[in-house]
Formats: C-alpha cells, sequence, structure tokens
C-alpha cells in the first residue's frame, strides 16, 4: 500500500519486460572466459596516468589541429549535401505538391517515403565501408556516405513538418490560383524556415561526430588521429585528440543551442 | 494571431534574436565555402571521378556482384545454412545493443537526479547543499564527456582492455548513450512543475520521499521513451561498433567484403535492414504503452 506510484502501477508489465530482457542480455555475454586481456589493467593504467598530462607539444597540437579542422570540413559539407538531397525528397514525400484527388499522389509518397526510410536506416560507417567499395577511397566517398543517412533524417522532419502546416494560409494562396511550387515558396517555406533551421543545426552537431569516426575508411580527421596514436601505445596523444573531440563538440553545441533558441524564441 | 500579437510586443528582443540566427547563417555559408575550398581544390577529391563512366561501371559490377548475378554460385541468401549460421550472429547483435541499453540505462538513472539543477539548488522543495552543487557539474562534465566521443572511439579505446565480444561493444555503446539519455532526462526534471514535490515537502516528505513520490512518477515515463528512442538508433550503431568489437554482424560484414565474399555481404546487410526495421516497430510501439501524455 505504502509505494502506490502511480507509474510502478501502470507500467508495471513494461517495467518487469525490461528487466527480464536486460537479464537475458547478461546471459548472452561469456563470463566464463577471461574478460579482461592478458595486460589489459596494467594498460588500463597507464591510459589514466598518461592523462596527466597529456601530449601538448606544438609539434602534436598542430596535429590534432589539422584533424579537428578536416574533421570539421567533411561535417560541413556532409550536412550541406544531406540538405540538398533532403529538402527535395522530403518535400515530394510529403506529397503538399500534388492535388489531393491526383491517384499518383499515394504511390509517389509511399515510394520516396520508403527511399528516405532505407537511406537512414544504414549507418553511415555502413555506407562508407560499401562506397569505398564502389567508388574508392576518396574524400567524396566520405561525403556522401554522411550526406545519404542525413538525407534520410533530415528528409524525413522535412516531410513531417510540411504536413503538419496550418492549412488555412495554404488554402488561401491556393484560392488565389498560385501553383504549387509557388505556394511551397510563399507559404509553407517562409513558415517552417525556423523550425526547419533549428532542427538542421542540430543534425549538424551529430554530423560532427560521424565525421570524426568516417576517419576509420582513410579521411585523415580526429577518428584516425586517434586510431593512429593508439596503435602506437601513445595514450597521451589520445587524450589530446579526445579533448579536441569533446571542445569542437561543445563548441557546436553551444552555438547550435544559442540558434535554435533565437529561431524558436 | 497570437503569433504577431507576441512578435510585436517583443519585437526589439525578436529582432536580436532574428540577427543572431541570421549571423550564424552566413557565417555557415562562410564555413561551406572554405571547407569546399579546403576539400575540392587539392584535386585527389574524387569529385572529377563521379562524372567518368568507368566508375558507374565500376559500381554497376558491385551491384552485380551484390546480388549474385555474376557467379555461378549459388547466393549466400539463398542457402539456408548460411541464414542459420548468420542469425546466430544477427541474435548476439541484438543481445548487444539491449545490453548496451541496459547499461546506458542503469548509468542514467543512477545519475540523471543528480544533473538536474532544480533539484541540487532546492527548487524542489529539497535542501540544498554544496554537495548536491558540486555533484550537479561531476556529472554534467561527465554527461558532455560521454556524449562527445563516439561509440566508435569508445569501442577502439575499450579493447584494449576487455577482451573482445559483445561485452566492449556494449559498453561503447552504453558509454556514449548514458550523456545522451541521462542530459534528456534531467532536462525533463529540470521542466517539472515544482508543485508537488513542493506540497510534499511542506506536508513533511523527506528528500527519499520526495523523489520517490514527487520527481520519478514523472520522469520515468520519459526515461524509458528516450531510453527507446536510442535502441533504434543504437541497433544501426552495434553492426557499426562490431567491425572493432568482434561481437555479432559487424565483424563479419567487415571479413565477407574483405574476402570478397559479396553475397553474403548482402545477406548480412538483409538482416541488418530487418533488425532496423524490427526495432523500430518494437519500440514505436513500446512508447505507445508506455505513452507519455
Amino acid at each position: 500500500m505504502k509505494f502506490q506510484s502511480v507509474v510502478i502501477t501502470r507500467h508495471r508489465g513494461l517495467l518487469l519486460l525490461l528487466l527480464g530482457v536486460f537479464a537475458w542480455s547478461l546471459c548472452s555475454v561469456n563470463w566464463s572466459g577471461p574478460i579482461i586481456h592478458t595486460g589489459g589493467s596494467s594498460s588500463f593504467l597507464k591510459l589514466w596516468l598518461s592523462l596527466f598530462p597529456p601530449d601538448l607539444s606544438p609539434d602534436f597540437l598542430w596535429i590534432a589541429s589539422k584533424a579537428t579542422w578536416t574533421t570539421f570540413t567533411f561535417a560541413v559539407m556532409g550536412i550541406v549535401l544531406a540538405i540538398s538531397l533532403g529538402l527535395p525528397m522530403g518535400v515530394i514525400a510529403s506529397g503538399i505538391l500534388f492535388e489531393r484527388s491526383s491517384s499518383n499522389r499515394v504511390p509517389i509518397i509511399i515510394v520516396f517515403r520508403g527511399l528516405l526510410g532505407g537511406m537512414r536506416a544504414v549507418h553511415e560507417l555502413v555506407w562508407a565501408v560499401v562506397l569505398v567499395v564502389a567508388i574508392g577511397l576518396s574524400p567524396v566517398a566520405g561525403i556522401i556516405s554522411l550526406g545519404i543517412p542525413y538525407a534520410g533524417i533530415l528528409g524525413r522532419i522535412y516531410a513531417e513538418l510540411l504536413q503538419g502546416t496550418p492549412r488555412a494560409p495554404i488554402d488561401a494562396l491556393k484560392q488565389t490560383g498560385a501553383s504549387p511550387l509557388k505556394i511551397l515558396f510563399y507559404g509553407y517555406i517562409p513558415y517552417l524556415l525556423p523550425d526547419m533551421l533549428s532542427y538542421t543545426f542540430y543534425r549538424f552537431e551529430c554530423s560532427i561526430r560521424a565525421s570524426a569516426i568516417l576517419s576509420f575508411i582513410g579521411i585523415q580527421g580526429l577518428g584516425y588521429q586517434i586510431q593512429l596514436s593508439l596503435h602506437d601505445l601513445l595514450f597521451d596523444q589520445v587524450w589530446t585528440l579526445l579533448l579536441f573531440l569533446i571542445i569542437l563538440i561543445v563548441l557546436v553545441d553551444l552555438w547550435s543551442t544559442r540558434v535554435r533558441r533565437s529561431l524558436l524564441a | 494571431m497570437s503569433k504577431f500579437v507576441s512578435t510585436v510586443m517583443h519585437s526589439s528582443k525578436t529582432i536580436r534574436h532574428i540577427s543572431f540566427a541570421k549571423g550564424s547563417l552566413y557565417l555557415f555559408v562562410i564555413f561551406i565555402i572554405v571547407s569546399w575550398c579546403f576539400i575540392f581544390l587539392p584535386g585527389d577529391s574524387g569529385f572529377v571521378d563521379l562524372f567518368r563512366l568507368e566508375t558507374w561501371i565500376h559500381v554497376k559490377i558491385f551491384i552485380l556482384k551484390l546480388a549474385g548475378v555474376e557467379s555461378e554460385l549459388t547466393p549466400a541468401f539463398f542457402q539456408v545454412d548460411r541464414w542459420i549460421a548468420t542469425s546466430k550472429l544477427a541474435y548476439r547483435t541484438l543481445a548487444m545493443s539491449v545490453l548496451a541499453m541496459a547499461i546506458a540505462g542503469t548509468g542514467a538513472f543512477l545519475t540523471m537526479v543528480l544533473a538536474a539543477r532544480n533539484v541540487s539548488n532546492g527548487d524542489l522543495g529539497g535542501v540544498p547543499s554544496r554537495f548536491g552543487m558540486v555533484m550537479y557539474y561531476l556529472v554534467r562534465a561527465n554527461y558532455i564527456v560521454s556524449r562527445a566521443v563516439p561509440e566508435l572511439v569508445w569501442a577502439m579505446i575499450i579493447v584494449f582492455f576487455l577482451s573482445p565480444g559483445l561485452l566492449p561493444g556494449a559498453l561503447a555503446l552504453g558509454l556514449h548513450n548514458i550523456g545522451i539519455v541521462g542530459r534528456l532526462t534531467a532536462e525533463v526534471i529540470e521542466n517539472l512543475d515544482p508543485a508537488s514535490s513542493v506540497s510534499l515537502r511542506s506536508a513533511g516528505a523527506s528528500n527519499s520521499q520526495i523523489l520517490i513520490y514527487g520527481i520519478m512518477p514523472q520522469a520515468i515515463p520519459h526515461f524509458i521513451t528516450y531510453l527507446l528512442y536510442r535502441w533504434e538508433v543504437v541497433i544501426r550503431t552495434t553492426v557499426v561498433v562490431g567491425f572493432v568489437s568482434a561481437g555479432g554482424l559487424g565483424r563479419e560484414f567487415i571479413l565477407r567484403l574483405n574476402w570478397f565474399h559479396y553475397t553474403d555481404v548482402t545477406l548480412i546487410l538483409i538482416w541488418y535492414l530487418l533488425m532496423v526495421i524490427g526495432v523500430d516497430l518494437l519500440s514505436t510501439w513500446l512508447r505507445k504503452v508506455v505513452d507519455v501524455d
């Protein structure tokens, strides 16, 4: 009687389910084998000791800054590609360009929704690995593999925003005889611009992280340098690079939060 | 109409806001131009290759190989024993994603209350303490670090200590998501209406009673929703973490690609898509069950 919290009673089944699933996942780990490497604990200690201090020599700071800049530029180009793919696809997938009575409206919406869904279902690094085999190892492969899943995400959000727009002003524009494209540019886009921009800025922050790990297919950003330093067991360099990554993410996070706050105020 | 009124009332403030957004947009355009020059001016970007015929012939051959058209062997996705063999890997991948969510959920659940400013400064009726404020900043700093480092980088560091398998991958995914789920839920707590907690306090409730009856009932549904939502993202990333930590489908994917077993790659991609769709549906359904207003 004492513990009659609303949540516990209402979601008792769900909580039990979650705990059960947790237990199942714990069982699937092979606990009988060695959990920690031979020498794993000593390198763990070494990793923490090398935080004091991280490698702050001018040479390495230069390498780290260059890697940070590379990561940033790829994130920028990736999000640009994502917008230029996602916006037209999102507009088509929202179905606002077609008459409600038009017979091919529903099939086109379904096809484009499926396309966007497929694009975002596959992780950017899986795209990257596949694209490297298909078109070769190049910066463009990295940008495309960043752009495809992000276009899928942005396109879906744009489509949802477009569909959620109030009908009245749009219908008024339609009464004046404006074409669907004109309605898009003079009715929908101005109304939705703050929401679209703020969401895109949020995704830009995510694309920085994605761009950092794209280095694993050879783009010489932060992830690439982290990999190199780890292989050479130079943990003090790993810390420096992690620090640069964290600072970059925090700066972009602050920027995007301020932009969103100012747009949605 | 109300939007118009508020615009007029706060016009000076709004103009400042808009000018910040506009400035950011200009700055972003500059970033785009500079990035374009940085990536494409050196000339080895591969951009020109996109307009060469042989690139597209290569792409076509690659797709045909994935479809298993060009080879005499039976494609892997038509062989029952290959399906059975990969189903075990898919099962392990699923287990890895669930374990990752369990780690993230436990970590976030234990820390999220400490990370809410209104709990530590006493706005929710608690007693503000120096300890609370220190914990607030400590937990928030940890969230930032755990969030900023991508799963894959966590995995690369963790495989230095833990033997390859499910655990390092799940730990890496979990570490990254502690920061995300923790921050989101802490923000929910920060936006709670303090009325219920304050009235509990004035009725003589202790700190733990405020936590159980005032904060948790409102925070937990959001917490579970965020956890389920992140699970959809994690299942996509589990495969990628497997590249490094040797658990589940990810490792197999990379190996098959390196061995040019293209139809096996297709089979793994089919499994991958099946799992992503399955988890999406399951998570959507469970989120409806939780039903946050």
